[in-house]
């Protein structure tokens, strides 16, 4: 199934949750920050919350910045 | 602040600020070092307490990068909102960044001009207004504008951040005159922000009566980064300590410094 990470369309398997993405994706998860569908989605949420087909997730960290 | 300058004791002059005592009156800005493992060591030779970084989307190429893995424990985190064009944005951004864990702390920067980087300060007021609501320390980067600065202040703004010249341009205090007037007229601490590219320049901005000033680019581009912090952290302490110890007046014509009688010639 299809959803949108960061502004590009990802294949991701069915049944995935938000935790799973990020760990596959070797996201460092300290200090990272999920939006899902334009609402933050806190961390506690993040292994109970599966994906849905067209769901929009930004996932956000900090870099170096003035 | 003038009024205030002689109930200052050198010995005890912290910056209270969001319910910090900050000691170091130098800010730091984290972006354009060559690497991240730098950015330890500028830290600890800038003394800085407050540190600045932009949230952004994770790149998929480097996932583990964070600069907060970077970060000496202890240091106050100053999320930026820079990418943000409206108020609305910079919200978001802002709640983006405190749910990331990052304090409670905010840098307002709301830009739509891409040539000169030169903040909205009209948007500015906006998103302080609604983040202060919501229990954020706010301080906002902003034009030197008097009339703006009165309303970021009314709004709840822990401090105001004015620009000394473009963002990255290390051109120093082209906007001095301005600056000196907010100073002047506004209660709350003046931090100059952007544009400071020589440690003579923050020093100069210290002497004026700014409450601190946030460098990034000047020594994050500079030949010897970590030098370069330790010379911004002397040129700030010595800037705020001439201001405090008030400056002499300025004269046109010559006042001779040693006396003008008992010369050999003389009788």
């Amino acid at each position: 199934m299809q959803i949108v990470v960061n502004g590009e369309a990802q294949e991701i398997p069915l049944e995935c949750t938000v935790f799973q993405l990020l760990t596959d994706n070797a996201v460092t998860l300290k200090a990272a920050v999920v939006e899902l569908n334009g609402k933050i989605l806190k961390q506690e949420h993040w292994q109970s919350t599966l994906l849905q087909a067209d769901d929009r997730l930004e996932i956000l960290i900090f870099m170096g910045g003035g | 602040m003038n009024d205030t300058i002689q109930s200052v004791n050198p010995s005890d002059d912290s910056l209270l600020i969001g319910g910090a005592n900050l000691h170091s009156r130098l800010f730091v800005g984290t972006g354009k070092f060559s690497s991240h493992e730098i950015v330890p060591q500028v830290l600890e030779a800038s003394g800085s307490q407050v540190v600045t970084m932009a949230l952004r989307r994770v790149d998929w190429k480097n996932p583990q990068e964070n600069i907060l893995n970077y970060m000496p424990p202890n240091t106050i985190l100053l999320p930026n909102t820079s990418g943000a064009r409206t108020a609305e944005e910079a919200v978001r951004i802002a709640r983006l960044a405190q749910a990331a864990g990052c304090g409670n702390w905010v840098k307002i920067e709301v830009v739509q001009d891409q040539r000169y980087l030169l903040p909205d300060n009209w948007e500015t007021l906006r998103a302080t207004e609604q983040l202060v609501k919501e229990g954020f320390v706010v301080l906002p980067y902003m034009s030197p504008d008097l009339g703006a600065a009165r309303r970021l202040q009314d709004a709840g703004a822990s401090a105001i951040m004015p620009l000394g010249a473009p963002i990255g341009s290390n051109r120093g205090l082209q906007t001095k005159e301005l600056i000196r007037i907010l100073i002047e007229e506004i209660s709350l601490p003046i931090i100059v922000d952007a544009g400071i590219g020589r440690p003579s320049e923050a020093a100069e901005a210290m002497e004026m009566g700014a409450a601190a000033v946030l460098v990034n680019t000047a020594i994050a581009t500079a030949g010897d980064p970590v030098f370069m912090a330790q010379a911004f952290r002397l040129a700030v302490t010595a800037g705020r300590m001439g201001y405090l110890a008030g400056p002499g007046e300025r004269r046109i014509e010559a006042a001779a410094s040693s006396p003008l009688t008992g010369f050999l010639q003389e009788g």
